[in-house]
Order: structure tokens, then C-alpha cells, then sequence
């Protein structure tokens, strides 16, 4: 039943629109439409938890997709839009890896992580392919914390690779016990507030949120 | 059974101790009283054990769910005469702690120092008693930092700040050594327990013997204050509260001098000539250069400091001494010079903790550490004085006190080379012999001074014109060590045979049984070279002697002479500024080793109106630091040099350090991808 669910073409689909709006982030200029791919990859997989769940039939997966769905897609989204709007930050985004180069480097990324998923040869073919993308995720997520400037970014880029674990963990082992997924996401929330918090202080004692600026710490 | 209730009485006393002086924390005499009375009864519990262990079986334990390494205590003789040590030296300086506390009542966290006492005397219990390399690790970083803490326990002061950075730097390249050397025996055996390093470590290839002894002597070395590695002693010692240098220059470096015998003997299994040399050499270097220093120290801290220094070095010239015996295949004489070594470690922990608690008693009632400020001490504080005499009469290896029966036994086991075929060995220990020699009485001299300069004559300053006797418990606390002091002078026939039993466990010969017997008298006699002497005789020699001018004076009935203040130079004295003083006094020492010293004299005038016209002139006089300006300078100038070679690295942009994951992590899946296992 594992590899039914996994092969499935819908969960195929699934994975495949997961990278696509990794790549839209990766594309993209704008902090909202960042913001807006990120939600819409939280969504996809909500609903990637959701076909797992209905497959497997465990009551604990509906509620992990559910929260996904409450808090990833919705909240985290709706914190960062607050932010944004908040500290009247300026909506483009400066980057140290520009627009084409990044995404030549995301796709090698993805085959990186492909290659990488082959060769340890530890499950089936099929759900390799939702590994594969899970450590695409994470690289990814990694490479756009280092390519751009803004805080706001980085926080960003903390919450791919948290989606990229999420996908992993659950393609590993359709569904973690409920209680350590219910503590993965307490601790996103509060990582993410913690983080608006901080880049509300970086602002105010910088009068900027760019961390190329926050050099002055070396020894 | 009497092991057990034993042990674990120490360690519900030591771990009452430290939680009641937190509990009483802002009731200061409470939390005095708690702790270290909590501590005291510790100690008697660690002495029955030791004892028990020494006229017993080895005492072993392991500890319950240790899932990764298999931690526990092993208690055999060795480790039984430190704890001994320990809880000897820990019982009285805990009741003279009850009196000494009252200085910092109402100052200072007195339920803090409590604390940290009781974990720190928890700590060097478990670092003899370790029987696993990784858990020694841990309890040596637990003794390391709760010594630090207490050094720094007036940290409102900057140069206490500072000693502490000197020492805790100092204390973690020695660890960095120490973990060399475990991780080369730890390959031999292939694990970490002190089992498995016994088993295997003297089969090991020759190169990575020497490695391991070389890597334990700096490690351990620098715990115990091996010149080069001593800088840090006069720094820590005068900082840290004088209860707690009392303990630290006492016992702590002493559980260095553990781990060197454990390492060679029992790991390495000593067989090797040039390593005895190696000690040896270690030792008398030690020895001369730390009484040196001694002598022209004006700090009186820092003079016991640099004492400690010499008697680390007189006993690692009796433990090489041991081990080139070993080596050369006489573990008789091995054994002799290893119970030199033992009796002088046990000496010097009682008479140095003496006269950091008689040091601790004078800053109580003067607030002053320097000697030239004091003066006259003996009329203030007369059972102070003839403590502090007793301490000072032992560590100047007089007879009959403790320290001249050990350095007397020293002078033997080096001198009773002269049987051996090897003639190096026929050289080199005679000649540490007489650097011993020198040792000994630069030593008397150093402490003629404190005493004469500090004790006799008149007041040199306010402090010490108001100085009062010390309280009941820190005079208590002195005397135990001070009856102590002389018994071990007057009983070495019991001592001797006594440590013969810990010394056999390591160079596998008794010295009692073979040829060599000790009279009442504690005399050694080897009937091949019959050197003997022995204290309790040569007192009544010496008091006869002494009596000689007396009973010549009796006779010739006349009393011609006035009599003048002690230190007036025959002159009639008035005031304390006519006396002679402690530098004076070094002065001829200082002249005669000027090469050594280095010396730093400068003389600033300032004028007024024209050069001719001078208003005041300052002069300054100082040892030169040639430790830190030769060695210690030049080899951090070339760390940081070479570090700062690569700091650029170092850019400070949060996105460069995120790129060094990510590259290392790309370049790690690389390897993955390519085949790497």
C-alpha cells in the first residue's frame, strides 16, 4: 500500500508542484509573491499529509495535515504579510546570486539530491522520488538563505527546509507519532514569532532589515 | 562493608554540605557552619575509607546504566593514599575555614564558596578514584573549573580576573596534553577504561609510549606546576581565598602527580631509562628555579606559591629517581625512592597547607599579603607565630619536623645510586643530589625571612601594629596540622612501612622486605652502603651542640653587650623605618643570581622649574618575568600570527558562514554520490 500511495500519479503531481513553487520562490523579486509561493507549497503539502492519511486510514495524520494547512499555509503566511506591512520594508528583494543564476543552481541542487537519494538505495524507487525532492527542498531552502540580503528571506528559507523535512519525514514514515509532529509544529510557530520579533528589533536598531549590514560582530 | 558505608558517607556528607550552603545562603554563619562542618565529618568518612582500602582489598564499583562507557570507581592503594591525603588535609582545612569565613561575612555570597568547597573536595575524590579515561576527563574539567570559580571568587578585584584567565588557559592546554596521551593509550587498548590501558599499554609500539609520556608529563605537568608550565601558581594561589589556596597548593596539583605515577608506572610500565632522566631533570629544575623565586617574592602568598613550585620538584626528583631504578632493574631502591617521593607529597600537603592557613590568618587580622608590611607579628599573634613556626621549621627541613625526614629520604634514594652499574645514572643522581642540597637551603633562608622580617622585630605599618590573634577554629585548624607536621617528623618508623604498602602496588617490590630495614629511629639502613640517619638522634646531637656556646657563656658568668630590637642592626632603634628589611635581606641572593632575576630598577625624578631643582624621586625594583617575556611571549605571538592568517574567514556576514555549511554540505553529497563509504 506504501508504494501505491507514493506512485500514485496524483501524489507524482503533487511532489512535482512542491518544487515548482520552491522555484517560484527561488524566480521570484517580491517579497509578497514569495510569500505567496510559500503558502501555496505549505498547501500542497497539506494535501500531500492528506492523501496519506486517506490511504492509510490513521486519524492522527488528518489532524497533522490539518494543522499544516492552519498554520503553514495560513498563519506563517498571514505573520510574514504583517510584517512586511509593519515595518514598511521595501518590497524587492536584493540578492547576492542573481535571478538566473539561481534557479541554474536550484535545478543542479535538484539533481544533486537526486543523485544523492539513488545512491543510498535504502527504499523503493517510487518514494525515493519524494525523498529526492524533500533534499531538493532543503538544499534549496539553504541556498536562498545564503543568495538574499533581507532577514525576512532567511526566515524564509528556514521554513523551506522545514517543509523539505516535513515531506522527507513523511514519506519515510507516513506519519510520525502525533506528538512529535504536534511538537515540530509549536516550534515553528514560536520560531517564527520569535523570528518576526527580532527582525522587528533588527529593523528598529538599524533602520534596516539587511543583514549584509550586521558585520560589525567579528572579533 | 566498612568500604561502602564508608564511601557513600563521604558522599552524602560532601553533597549535604553543598546543598545546605546554599540553602542557608543568606544566613551567613549557618551557611559557614553547614558546609564546611559538613565537609569535615566528609573527610573523616574518606580517611576510614582510604585506610580501609590501604589495610584491605581494592575497593571497586561500578556505576549503574552507564549505556556507552562503562564509568565506575576503582580504588587501589595509590588511589587510596591521595584520598587519604585529601581528606586529611580537607578535615583541618575545613574547621579552620569555620574561623577564616568570618573575614568575608556580610561582603562577599559566603553560601557560593560554600557550594563550590564541598564540589570542589567532590571532585578530587573522583578524579583518584576514576577508573575510566572519559569519566576522568569530566571529573579533572569539574576540579578544573570549580577551582577556577574559587580563584576568581573576589573577582571585584581585576588582577584576581586575570589570575584566573592565566590559570583556567593554562589548566585547558594541559587537558588538551592529557587527552593526547589518553587517546594514544585509548588506540593501544581499544577502549577507554583504566583496565583496559593497564592491559595493554605497555605492549604498545616504543614510539607511542614515548608519546603518551611525553604528552601526560606536559599535561599533568602543567597541573602541577612544572617550570615551564608553573606561571600560572603565582597568580591563582594569592587570588583564591587562603582556605582554598591551602587546598589547591596542598592537594589539587598533588592529584597531578597521581596521574603521573598512574600513567608511567601503571600504563606504561616505566621501562624506559630516558624518561626517569626526563622527570628528573623536570624536578630539579623545578626545585632550584621555584625556591628562587621564592626568596625575592615580597608577596607572601606568592611566595608560598613558588615554594609549592620547589616541593612539586623535590618530589618528582624522587619519583625519577624511581623510575630509573625501575628501569635499570632494581625496584628495591625503586621502591626507597618512591616512598621518598610519597612521604614528601603527604609532608608538603601538611605544612603548605599550614602556612597557607597562617598566610590566610595574617591577611584576616593585617589585610595585608605583603611581608615588608608587616613586622612584629609575634607579640600580636603569639599562637599564630608558633604555628606558623612549626610550618615554616618543617618546609625549611629541619629536624625533628616532617620536611627534613622526607628530603632526608630524597638525599638517600639519590645518593644510594652509587650501587648502581649504570654510570650515567652514577653521575646524574648524585648531581641532583646536590641541587637538592641547594634547594634545601635556599629554602631555610626564604623562609628565614618570612618569619624573621614578618614576625620578629617592630611593626612596619598600621596592619600589623593592630594585628590580633586568630580565632578558635582557624587556630584548631592549624594546630591539627601542625601536631601533624611534627609527628610525621618523629615517627617515620611507623610512616615508612606504612607507605611501603601503597609503593609495592606500583613498583612491585616491598623496600621493608628486601635488605633494607628501618630502625626505630626511621632510619633506612641498606646493608651494602650502611648511609643511615636518624631524626630523633640527631636532635639530641643537635642540642647538644647548641648548647655548647650557652653552657660556655653560663661558665664564663660575664653578660657583656645592650640588648636592641631584633633587625636594628645594633642600633637604637625608634621608629620601624630604621629596620632592616625583606628585600634587603634577599638583596645578596638577588645580586649573586642576577643573570637568573633579571632585574628591573628604574629611577624617575620629577623636577620643578629646572632639572636642577628636584622635587621628588621614585624608585622602582622588580624581578624580571623571563618566563612570560622568553617563552610565553614569543609562542603566543606566533599562534596569533599564524591565526590571524586565517581569519579572514572569519567576515562576519551571516551569509558566508550559511555558504561554508552549504558547500560542505554540497561537497558531502558529492562523496555520497561518487561512492564514498
Amino acid at each position: 500500500m506504501e508504494e501505491i500511495v507514493f506512485g500514485s500519479g496524483i501524489m507524482q503531481l503533487l511532489i512535482a508542484l512542491i518544487l515548482v513553487s520552491t522555484f517560484m520562490i527561488l524566480g521570484s523579486t517580491r517579497l509578497y509573491s514569495c510569500v505567496r509561493a510559500f503558502g501555496m507549497q505549505s498547501f500542497l503539502l497539506a494535501c500531500v499529509a492528506g492523501i496519506v492519511a486517506f490511504s492509510t486510514g490513521k486519524t492522527d495524520i488528518y489532524i497533522v495535515a490539518f494543522l499544516t494547512l492552519a498554520i503553514k499555509a495560513a498563519l506563517i503566511p498571514y505573520i510574514f504579510i504583517y510584517i512586511i506591512r509593519e515595518i514598511k520594508v521595501k518590497r524587492e528583494i536584493d540578492l547576492y546570486v542573481n535571478i538566473s543564476p539561481s534557479l541554474i543552481i536550484g535545478g543542479i541542487l535538484v539533481v544533486i539530491s537526486y543523485y544523492l537519494i539513488r545512491s543510498i538505495n535504502l527504499i523503493t524507487e517510487l518514494s525515493s522520488f519524494a525523498l529526492s525532492a524533500s533534499m531538493s527542498l532543503v538544499s534549496i531552502g539553504l541556498f536562498i538563505m545564503i543568495s538574499r540580503k533581507k532577514a525576512i528571506m532567511q526566515m524564509l528559507g528556514i521554513l523551506i527546509m522545514e517543509n523539505g523535512l516535513f515531506l522527507g519525514a513523511i514519506s519515510l514514515t507516513y506519519g510520525m507519532p502525533l506528538l512529535v509532529e504536534l511538537g515540530i509544529f509549536f516550534d515553528v510557530l514560536i520560531g517564527v514569532l520569535i523570528m518576526g520579533i527580532l527582525i522587528f528589533r533588527i529593523n528598529r536598531t538599524f533602520e534596516t532589515i539587511d543583514t549584509d549590514m550586521l558585520k560589525t560582530l567579528i572579533g | 562493608m566498612i568500604y561502602t558505608y564508608s564511601f557513600y558517607g563521604f558522599f552524602f556528607f560532601i553533597l549535604i554540605g553543598a546543598a545546605l550552603s546554599i540553602i542557608f545562603n543568606k544566613k551567613d554563619r549557618l551557611s559557614t557552619s553547614a558546609s564546611f562542618i559538613s565537609a569535615a565529618i566528609a573527610s573523616i568518612f574518606g580517611i576510614i575509607f582510604s585506610l580501609s582500602v590501604i589495610f584491605g582489598e581494592t575497593f571497586d564499583l561500578a556505576l549503574p546504566g552507564s549505556l556507552f562507557f562503562n564509568f565506575g570507581f576503582s580504588v587501589d592503594r595509590l588511589s587510596a593514599f591521595f584520598i587519604l591525603v585529601i581528606s586529611v588535609s580537607v578535615f583541618a582545612v575545613s574547621i579552620y575555614s569555620v574561623g577564616y569565613m568570618r573575614e568575608y561575612f556580610g561582603k562577599k555570597n559566603i553560601g557560593y564558596l560554600g557550594f563550590l568547597y564541598n564540589i570542589f573536595i567532590l571532585s578530587m575524590i573522583l578524579v583518584v578514584s576514576a577508573n575510566n579515561a572519559i569519566m576522568f576527563l569530566i571529573v579533572w574539567e569539574l576540579m578544573s573549573v570549580i577551582s577556577y570559580f574559587l580563584v576568581v571568587y573576589e573577582h571585584e578585584k581585576p588582577e584576581t580576573r586575570k589570575a584566573g584567565f592565566i590559570y583556567i588557559v593554562m589548566t585547558h592546554i594541559g587537558t588538551g596534553f592529557i587527552l593526547l596521551s589518553f587517546l594514544i593509550l585509548a588506540g593501544g587498548s581499544g577502549g577507554f577504561g583504566f583496565e583496559g590501558f593497564r592491559a595493554s599499554g605497555s605492549t604498545m609500539p616504543p614510539l607511542y609510549k614515548d608519546l603518551a609520556f611525553l604528552f601526560a608529563l606536559i599535561g599533568f605537568g602543567a597541573k602541577a606546576g612544572i617550570v615551564p608550565l608553573h606561571i600560572w601558581l603565582p597568580y591563582a594561589h594569592p587570588a583564591a581565598p587562603s582556605n582554598v589556596s591551602a587546598l589547591m597548593s596542598g592537594v589539587m596539583i598533588k592529584t597531578a602527580i597521581y596521574m603521573l605515577i598512574r600513567v608511567f608506572f601503571d600504563f606504561l610500565g616505566a621501562g624506559v631509562l630516558w624518561w626517569g632522566f626526563l622527570v628528573l631533570a623536570a624536578g630539579a629544575i623545578s626545585a632550584i628555579l621555584g625556591i628562587m623565586y621564592a626568596i625575592v617574592e615580597p608577596d607572601i602568598k606568592r611566595m608560598l606559591a613558588f615554594s609549592s613550585i620547589e616541593n612539586i620538584g623535590i618530589i618528582l626528583l624522587g619519583l625519577g629517581a624511581s623510575m630509573i631504578f625501575y628501569a635499570n632493574g632494581s625496584p628495591a631502591l625503586s621502591a626507597i625512592a618512591a616512598i621518598a617521593a610519597l612521604y614528601h607529597l603527604f609532608n608538603h600537603s601538611v605544612f603548605k597547607g599550614l602556612l597557607f592557613m597562617g598566610a590566610g590568618s595574617i591577611i584576616f587580622s593585617t589585610h595585608t599579603k605583603n611581608i615588608e608590611k608587616l613586622g612584629g607579628l609575634i607579640k600580636k599573634m603569639p599562637m599564630m607565630a608558633i604555628l606558623f613556626l612549626t610550618g615554616v621549621l618543617s618546609i625549611s627541613a629541619l629536624p625533628p619536623f616532617s620536611g627534613f625526614v622526607s628530603e632526608w629520604l630524597t638525599f638517600q634514594s639519590l645518593l644510594l645510586s652509587f650501587s648502581s652499574g649504570d654510570s650515567l645514572v652514577r653521575i646524574v643522581l648524585p648531581a641532583s643530589a646536590a641541587v637538592l642540597a641547594l634547594t634545601g637551603a635556599l629554602a631555610a633562608f626564604c623562609f628565614l625571612k618570612a618569619f624573621g622580617i614578618g614576625f620578629l622585630a617592630l611593626p612596619r605599618s598600621e596592619h600589623a601594629e593592630h594585628a590580633k590573634d586568630a580565632n578558635g577554629p582557624m587556630l584548631l585548624g592549624m594546630g591539627i596540622f601542625a601536631v601533624l607536621s611534627i609527628l610525621l617528623g618523629i615517627l617515620p618508623v611507623y610512616v615508612i612501612p606504612f607507605l611501603d604498602r601503597i609503593t609495592g602496588t606500583f613498583t612491585g617490590e616491598s623496600a621493608i622486605d628486601k635488605s633494607i630495614s628501618s630502625d626505630y629511629f626511621g632510619t633506612i639502613i641498606m646493608p651494602a652502603s650502611q648511609i643511615s640517619m636518624s631524626t630523633p638522634s640527631l636532635l639530641v646531637f643537635m642540642l647538644i651542640l647548641l648548647s655548647i656556646p650557652l653552657v660556655i657563656l653560663f661558665l664564663s658568668g660575664k653578660k657583656q653587650g645592650t640588648v636592641y630590637e631584633t633587625w636594628g642592626c645594633g642600633q637604637p632603634v625608634s621608629t620601624a623605618r630604621n629596620e632592616y628589611t625583606g628585600t634587603a635581606l634577599s638583596k645578596p641572593v638577588q645580586i649573586w643570581f642576577k643573570n637568573l632575576y633579571r632585574p628591573v630598577r628604574e629611577l624617575r625624578a620629577t623636577y620643578s622649574v629646572s632639572p636642577l631643582i628636584k622635587q621628588s624621586f621614585k624608585f622602582e625594583s622588580r624581578i624580571g618575568q623571563v618566563f612570560e617575556n622568553h617563552l610565553y611571549i614569543p609562542v603566543t605571538g606566533y599562534i596569533l600570527s599564524k591565526s590571524r592568517m586565517i581569519k579572514f574567514i572569519q567576515t562576519g556576514s551571516i551569509h558566508a558562514y550559511l555558504a561554508y555549511i552549504f558547500g560542505t554540505l554540497v561537497i558531502l553529497f558529492m562523496f555520497v554520490i561518487l561512492g564514498g563509504k
